[in-house]
């Protein structure tokens, strides 16, 4: 019986090619997208690792990256092979050995830098380097199809977020946004990379919008370094941007300074604006509004009501109609939050005055690190709850009177981050209201994110370098693993062969989890040579 | 022989040591300069040849080029170990002006830098018939850009990462190379039966006592655990041809070099910067 199953383990990943079908099922034995599916939950209906057996959770391998520094990487994984990025590079393992298959390195890149993840579609792995290329790979070899330069890094744009591939369009993002840049959006052509279309996040003088920037159209910033969510019913794109450039200074930009600090919904098709909402109307404190918009059904007012929620940098939680971008509702995500008193009912912060950053500095909260960032947050339909990494941290704000100069490493001042409280959050998402929470730090080092699957475990991180298994509902901790290191990057769940790993990239390695069994002797094996 | 190899792994040691203990210039005024670097050109080969090889590849001396892509030295480094030698080894030191020492220095640069940089004699478009065509066949394992066999390394941006000469080595290797025929461990070619009968046929991308990875003669990968093997054959040699010098005339060669010496995804590179946002 044994030598049957072990047969059967055998894998080929003559696998047919990845299809929009594959993608829009979501995460399943693969993980195919950043955020696992096109509603950004993060979330597996995998169901082997369970309440009861988690405590049985092992470590099954390590891949370590020669040359890493902070990994940032989510996994992608498909056929049996994980796809893991570093700067400029990406790495094929075999999923179930961690064993280094091929890996692409851009050495000739101009400028390195963080990168959160690759994509697949077809047969092609995609990432982009720092230095904006995007680099199509074949999956299964990694031979190189093409590497096209889609933004000019002398404008000050970089690339750090993992493509989103949705039907036959790549979409890449744009960073910078804190020495200078114009963000902005770009579906790329899958087969050559060329563009399709590119959505500005920054209006052009004379566009709509211009009006609410005084000057600084060609470097506002309003970067989109994280990759967004999209509505297959719909066809449109939901993607969040960062905050205006100077970061602490707003004389230069006098206005709104659209389309920074929102969401926006984009037509697939056509990149055209539907709809945006913005959260911090002419931000002073860096407080991009980073973390992906969730895609939620939700009862309201007694119907079924398609919504977007979004926890933001700036501590408040956030429910606006997925269709129309109405305001719906805001709660405050975190306790310590001092800058504005309330959202009002059309969705604009009731500021406290006297909370810009000043030149002697100004303590205020959250810190710019914000009431949460960039690491990923999973809703779990099983228990209806959206789980959120939050930081209780204050921070002082300075403001410069020099005057800006974009690329030259200039935010208009400065912001402390002296540490603080980091707690991961059960939220509502029907009315934000908190369900649980579960202390994990206190010196706001790291930036987990979170899983969350079918049997109501949930994997995160803790600033101490532990990878944690709670349960989903009512945060109760199930078992922990030092991977000796910081942890900034979320982890995932996919399955080989039947059995469920959890996967989580820190520091300078990739680790993969799974439940304990016993090894199985292995015989040397008997190589005859060949000439 | 042995001299050699113990040279490889202690000169950039020393060349480092040497490097903290001399004031040297910093900028060179050189370096990708065509006409600085024909000038070190020539003082190469009356100087440097006769040890290192006319294309840096070796001979009594280390190979330039293999130390060069493993052990980076910076341009002020390698300008130390020119002026001022290495102590315990037949490496002199030189009395070349600065300006000579630069105009070296960007000249071993060159020889050492990514084929792309250089300027390679030969037809480029002779050499892409040659590569496609039956004669040289390169086609046939090796993809550029998508086209081509995906079974051997993928030679897209093979200008654009790899030096001349070690292009030049690695189509026709010294016939006095030990390591000449030596497949890379691990990347064999690779016959395996499996216990449930299925053979497959392939380079292995990986291979340890536990697993194996393949990618077969279509570019399928198979990812395999050693348990489940029966039998494994594997390759003593590499599947690279080893005819070429005779395969090819030296116009070929040349034709052939200039073409692969042109396959690189982007113009030169500048210095790194890190970005963490």
């Amino acid at each position: 019986m044994k030598t049957i199953l072990l047969t059967l383990l055998t894998l080929t990943t003559a696998a047919a090619q990845v299809r929009y079908e594959d993608i829009v099922k979501g995460a399943g034995d693969n993980w195919l997208t950043y955020a696992g599916n096109f509603q950004g939950w993060r979330y597996s209906p995998l169901k082997q690792i369970t309440l009861q057996n988690a405590a049985n959770v092992v470590p099954k391998w390590t891949y370590h990256f020669p040359d890493a520094n902070g990994l940032r990487t989510s996994p992608i994984v498909y056929a049996g092979v994980m796809y893991v990025t570093n700067s400029n590079s990406v790495h094929a393992l075999d999923a179930r050995t961690g064993r280094l298959i091929w890996r692409y390195d851009d050495g000739q890149a101009k400028r390195r830098g963080v990168n959160r993840g690759a994509a697949i579609y077809g047969d092609s792995v995609y990432f982009t380097t720092t230095d904006n290329y995007l680099v199509s790979l074949d999956r299964q070899t990694g031979a190189l199809l093409f590497s096209h330069h889609f933004a000019d890094a002398s404008t000050g744009t970089i690339s750090t977020s993992a493509p989103l591939v949705v039907k036959d369009k790549v979409l890449v993002g744009s960073a910078g946004g804190d020495t200078g840049m114009r963000g902005f959006i770009a579906a790329l052509d899958p087969k050559t990379g060329a563009e399709v279309w590119r959505t500005w996040t920054v209006p052009a003088r004379g566009e709509p919008g211009s009006e609410t920037w005084s000057d600084l159209h060609e470097w506002g910033g309003a970067a989109t370094w994280l990759s967004g969510t999209f509505d297959p019913d719909s066809n449109t794109l939901f993607w969040t941007t960062g905050n205006p450039w100077p970061d602490y200074a707003g004389k230069p930009r006098e206005g709104n300074d659209l389309y920074s600090c929102s969401v926006i919904a984009l037509d697939l098709e056509t990149g055209k604006l539907k709809w945006y909402f913005q959260f911090t109307p002419h931000d002073l404190h860096d407080w991009d509004a980073q973390s992906w918009p969730v895609l939620l059904e939700i009862p309201w007012e007694g119907a079924t009501r398609k919504v977007v929620v979004h926890a933001n940098r700036n501590g408040f939680f956030y429910i606006l109609d997925r269709q129309t971008g109405k305001f719906l509702k805001a709660t405050q995500l975190i306790d310590n939050l001092t800058w504005a008193s309330g959202i009002d009912d059309s969705g604009k912060p009731v500021i406290v005055p006297g909370k810009d950053p000043t030149a002697e500095g100004n303590w205020v909260c959250p810190s710019v690190k914000g009431g949460t960032n960039w690491m990923g947050q999973s809703f779990n339909p099983g228990t209806g709850l959206l789980y959120i990494l939050t930081q209780e941290e204050c921070g002082m704000f300075t403001l410069s009177n020099q005057k800006p100069v974009p690329m030259k490493n200039f935010a208009g001042g400065a912001a402390t981050e002296p540490g603080g409280p980091v707690i991961l959050r059960a939220i509502d998402p029907k009315n934000g209201k908190r369900v649980w929470q579960y202390p994990v730090g206190n010196t706001s080092r790291m930036w987990t994110g979170v899983v969350t699957t079918a049997t109501g475990v949930l994997f995160s991180g803790d600033d101490d370098g532990h990878l944690i298994a709670l349960e989903a509902k009512t945060g109760r901790h199930l078992w922990h693993y030092n991977v000796g290191d910081v942890i900034t990057a979320s982890p995932i769940i996919y399955a080989v062969d039947g059995k469920e790993y959890v996967s989580i990239a820190a520091g300078t390695n990739v680790f993969s989890f799974g439940l304990f069994e016993p090894a199985q002797s292995v015989p040397v094996p008997v190589i005859t040579l060949e000439k | 022989m042995r001299i050699s190899a113990a040279l490889l792994l202690t000169l950039p040691v020393l060349l480092r040591a040497q490097h903290d203990q001399s004031a040297t210039p910093k900028p060179n005024p050189a370096i990708k300069d065509p006409v600085a670097i024909a000038a070190g050109a020539k003082l190469y080969n009356q100087s440097c040849g006769g040890c290192h090889g006319p294309d840096g590849v070796g001979g009594r001396g280390p190979n330039l080029v293999r130390q060069l892509q493993s052990h980076q030295l910076k341009d002020d480094e390698l300008f130390a170990a020119i002026r001022n030698g290495v102590p315990g080894t037949d490496m002199p030191p030189t009395s070349l002006s600065d300006d000579d020492t630069w105009k070296l220095t960007a000249y071993i640069r060159a020889l050492t830098g990514p084929a792309s940089d250089s300027r390679v004699p030969g037809d480029p478009v002779a050499g892409e018939s040659l590569y496609w065509g039956e004669k040289a066949g390169c086609g046939g394992c090796h993809a550029i850009l998508g086209k081509g066999s995906r079974m051997g390394p993928d030679l897209s941006n093979i200008g654009g990462s790899r030096p001349l000469a070690y292009i030049r080595q690695a189509i026709v290797p010294a016939k006095n190379d030990p390591s000449r025929n030596f497949a890379l461990y691990g990347k064999e070619g690779v016959t395996v039966t499996l216990k449930n009968g299925k053979i497959v046929k392939g380079i292995a991308r990986n291979r340890s006592n536990y697993s194996l990875q393949v990618v077969d003669t279509k570019g399928e990968l198979h990812l395999i655990q050693m348990a489940d093997v029966k039998a494994l054959a594997v390759l003593n040699h590499s599947l690279m041809p080893e005819d070429y010098d005779t395969r090819l005339t030296a116009t070929e060669l040349r034709d052939l070099l200039a073409y692969l010496a042109k396959q690189s995804i982007r113009p030169a590179s500048d210095n790194a910067k890190e970005d963490s946002k």
